[in-house]
């Protein structure tokens, strides 16, 4: 496999798994917004925005944050990195060059979200058309993940997984880190029933609202949240599931043992740990600096990836 | 004026007479429906025309729904005709970087060829596996008569549109799969399996693999071919290389793959001459690999085609083609050339500009349906300017009769009507020379246009050949 194909493909799922984060982000936003909030209406849209990384290029373009501009900033603007509708085009940018490694059905995926999304920007939108547009964007990413449940299983396979689960867990450590002040001050501290409303932003934009119902009985609790999001291997969005993930499909790989097993050396001991860990002792040691921790060793990760595969 | 599909009394000739009472049937919302459906298969697959910017529509060449239709026995001349053609124009292209017996036996001037610059010096001397030169030809024909065929030209470098005669076969199929069971015609899905095959027959001197790595050479995702490139590369199962992906090392063409170099032994390039090496050719360019025509010329890899294979489609040198076959096969030539005027020659010239309003005249070095006069429909304006491009640059312009292509039924507005078509069939030339049963068949859209070229509003039509 070239060394650019596998670059393509690491790329399209990190971008599609991108566009579905950023579509979950808007629709936590707008439900937020639908509810009545003490501290006014805008703030939750202002958590958004730093949840999705997104709050220093938002102010460079706009002076107040409201609703139309955040939705348009990280549905359609062009000038947003992280913006579905780039994700979208650069997936689509980097599976154009590589249909060939992938199957026909994966590349129909992306290129009709491309078609759609092009004349769903054309077509001024209006607000009450958002959730129709955050589930067309998580629509379109299942679509691409069921498609390419049928491509070989060699190593462009891989990389397409090594970049969704480095997306992925990137997406997940950053959304916990925004939002790590919901679960704190320390569990001892709340002592009980979390507020209903900050928790289930949470859950909702990691696409896990319901599964942490199945998954948890009883009552609600910081320590059953952080549980779940960081260390519950069941949990398909959970930092542990994503780095055990990362490490299945990086040892997978055919090619060049001797540059997998470096990468493998890296990594190993981050996803040993993660699994003995105990939640408790991760909040007392404190969820925000396990999380930065975490975010600086995918980073790094990831940068290894790209050097040792991509040239 | 000849009608692909109705005789002079107008009955409707044999082989379309499913497609006209199918035709009849087909309610004009039907129609509609099924371009529409036609027209959201092709963006969805991104069979598009240009992809310069992306944030701009990309834009479809028209597709009309009714197909042209070939009997067995009107295909099996042109298949002979093609055949011939693209041997002569091998043998052509062998002799001339070499002997150079056809400038010796006074039937070429050796001007015409030695001075163009399609011809290429660095490869005189030097002969690429089985003497093949140029492995795919496009030879584009022309229909005036029941069995008159003239050749507009041929495409000895990199012939594109395969992938709409492979599309459009594919869309028909999938919208009416009635007219499949109704007619028997030919399977053309089996071109990239032989254009692979051909390409494989076709290693280099060093391989040393029984099954040669080949790869398709594309300049990259902004080319108006792109489609074409990644459809021909996925189709073959072969790596779709830019240059960024290719080193020449220790006289070795490599790719950077994920296990670390991989050798290549033949490289399928759909980029000009002009750009492949930097080392050699044009120094600016950026999508070339340097020091591949020196991997080439020692036998370290094949390129398909040739460097120098333009001189053998040049406008200049297709007026000698028949005489070509003549001399190198010892075969008459089944079909015809278009009665051409070299403006190089002082008596061709001065007929040209007195007969200037009933010729078409063509840029030597033109393509695409550019730079092009067509007498009878040109204001006298217009004839007066091309007469003076005529005297000022006689060489760069040949003229031709303005030939009455054939009228094909086609679909304007849901009414069937009347439209000029061409053909482009594709010969492969390797261990042996074959002929895909279809073509591509172009037709000029506009009411009464004889440009068929899709930059000019040119459509396309899925090309039956029928079984006997």
């Amino acid at each position: 496999m070239l060394s650019r194909t596998a670059e393509n493909l690491y790329w399209i799922s990190r971008y599609m798994e991108r566009a579905e984060t950023t579509a979950r982000l808007i629709d936590v936003g707008y439900r937020m917004s639908l509810f009545p909030n003490p501290n006014g209406h805008n703030n939750e849209w202002e958590s958004v925005l730093a949840a999705a990384g997104a709050i220093v290029g938002y102010k460079e373009k706009y002076d107040t944050i409201n609703q139309v501009n955040v939705e348009d900033y990280l549905f359609f603007d062009e000038d947003n990195p992280s913006s579905i509708y780039n994700c979208i085009l650069n997936a689509r940018k980097n599976a154009l060059i590589v249909r060939t490694s992938f199957t026909s059905e994966s590349w129909l995926a992306i290129n009709k979200a491309y078609q759609e999304i092009l004349k769903l920007k054309e077509n001024k939108f209006v607000t009450a058309d958002l959730p129709n547009l955050t589930e067309w964007t998580i629509e379109q990413v299942n679509l691409f993940r069921g498609s390419i449940g049928s491509l070989l299983r060699n190593d462009g396979y891989n990389f397409l997984f090594l970049g969704l689960f480095i997306e992925r867990a990137d997406n997940s450590a950053r959304l916990l880190d925004v939002k790590y002040f919901v679960l704190l001050p320390k569990p001892k501290y709340v002592g009980g029933s979390l507020d209903n409303v900050q928790w289930s932003i949470l859950l909702r934009s990691l696409s896990s609202f319901r599964a942490f119902r199945w998954a948890y009985d009883g009552n609600v609790t910081a320590t059953k949240i952080a549980d779940f999001l960081v260390l519950n291997r069941d949990c398909s969005r959970s930092l542990s599931f994503c780095i055990q993930n990362i490490v299945d499909h990086l040892i997978n790989l055919k090619c060049s043992p001797l540059k997998v097993d470096k990468i493998y050396q890296t990594i190993k001991d981050l996803n040993a740990s993660i699994q003995q860990e105990k939640i408790e002792a991760i909040i007392d040691y404190g969820l925000h600096e396990f999380v930065s921790q975490f975010i600086k060793k995918i980073s790094s990760v990831d940068s290894d990836i790209q050097k040792e595969f991509f040239y | 004026m000849f009608n692909e599909m109705y005789q002079s009394n107008s009955e409707i000739r044999n082989q379309y007479n499913h497609i006209n009472s199918w035709l009849k049937n087909m309610s004009s919302q039907i129609i509609s429906q099924k371009n529409e459906e036609a027209e959201t298969h092709f963006r969805n697959i991104g069979i598009t025309f240009s992809t310069n910017s992306e944030t701009i529509r990309e834009r479809l060449i028209p597709f009309d729904l009714i197909p042209r239709i070939f009997t067995n026995t009107e295909w099996s001349k042109l298949e002979k005709g093609v055949i011939q053609r693209s041997k002569a124009l091998n043998a052509f292209l062998s002799d001339i970087y070499n002997q150079g017996e056809i400038i010796k036996a006074n039937i070429v001037p050796k001007e015409t060829v030695y001075k163009k610059i399609s011809f290429e010096p660095s490869m005189i001397g030097f002969s690429p596996p089985r003497e093949i030169y140029s492995p795919i030809i496009g030879v584009d024909l022309i229909r005036t008569d029941t069995d008159k065929y003239y050749v507009l030209e041929d495409n000895c470098r990199t012939p594109s549109g395969v992938s709409y005669m492979l599309e459009n076969r594919e869309i028909m199929m999938r919208m009416f799969p009635d007219l499949f069971l109704q007619n028997r015609v030919l399977p053309i899905d089996d071109y990239p399996t032989r254009l692979l095959q051909t390409l494989m027959s076709l290693a280099p001197i060093k391989c040393e693999n029984s099954e040669p790595v080949v790869v398709l050479l594309t300049p990259g995702p902004l080319n108006s071919a792109y489609y074409e490139h990644s459809f021909l590369s996925d189709q073959m199962g072969i790596e779709m290389v830019e240059s960024s992906d290719l080193f020449v090392e220790g006289k070795y063409l490599y790719m950077k793959t994920v296990d670390g170099p991989k050798r290549i032994d033949v490289v399928y390039r759909r980029i000009d001459d002009e750009y492949l090496d930097p080392l050699c050719f044009n120094s600016q360019s950026i999508i070339g690999v340097a020091g591949i025509m020196d991997v080439y010329r020692t036998g370290g890899v094949n390129i398909c085609s040739a460097p120098g294979s333009g001189i053998a489609d040049d406008k200049a040198i297709y007026i000698y083609v028949p005489e070509m076959i003549k001399f190198y096969l010892g075969e008459q030539p089944i079909l015809d050339n278009v009665e051409t005027w070299n403006c190089e020659k002082k008596d061709h010239l001065k007929y040209v500009i007195d007969n200037i309003s009933n010729l078409v005249i063509k840029e030597v070095d033109g393509s695409g349906g550019y730079g092009m006069l067509i007498g009878p429909k040109s204001s006298t304006v217009e004839i007066e300017e091309f007469k003076n491009k005529l005297i000022h640059n006689s060489n760069g312009y040949i003229a031709q009769p303005l030939l009455d292509l054939s009228f094909s039924p086609t679909l304007i507005k849901n009414q069937v009507e009347g439209r000029r078509v061409d053909l482009r069939p594709f010969c492969l030339m390797g261990k042996e020379a074959q002929l895909n049963s279809g073509g591509l068949t172009r037709v000029a859209m506009n009411e009464g246009s004889f440009v068929v070229n899709s930059s000019q509003g040119g459509g396309v039509k899925d090309t039956w050949i029928l079984a006997e």
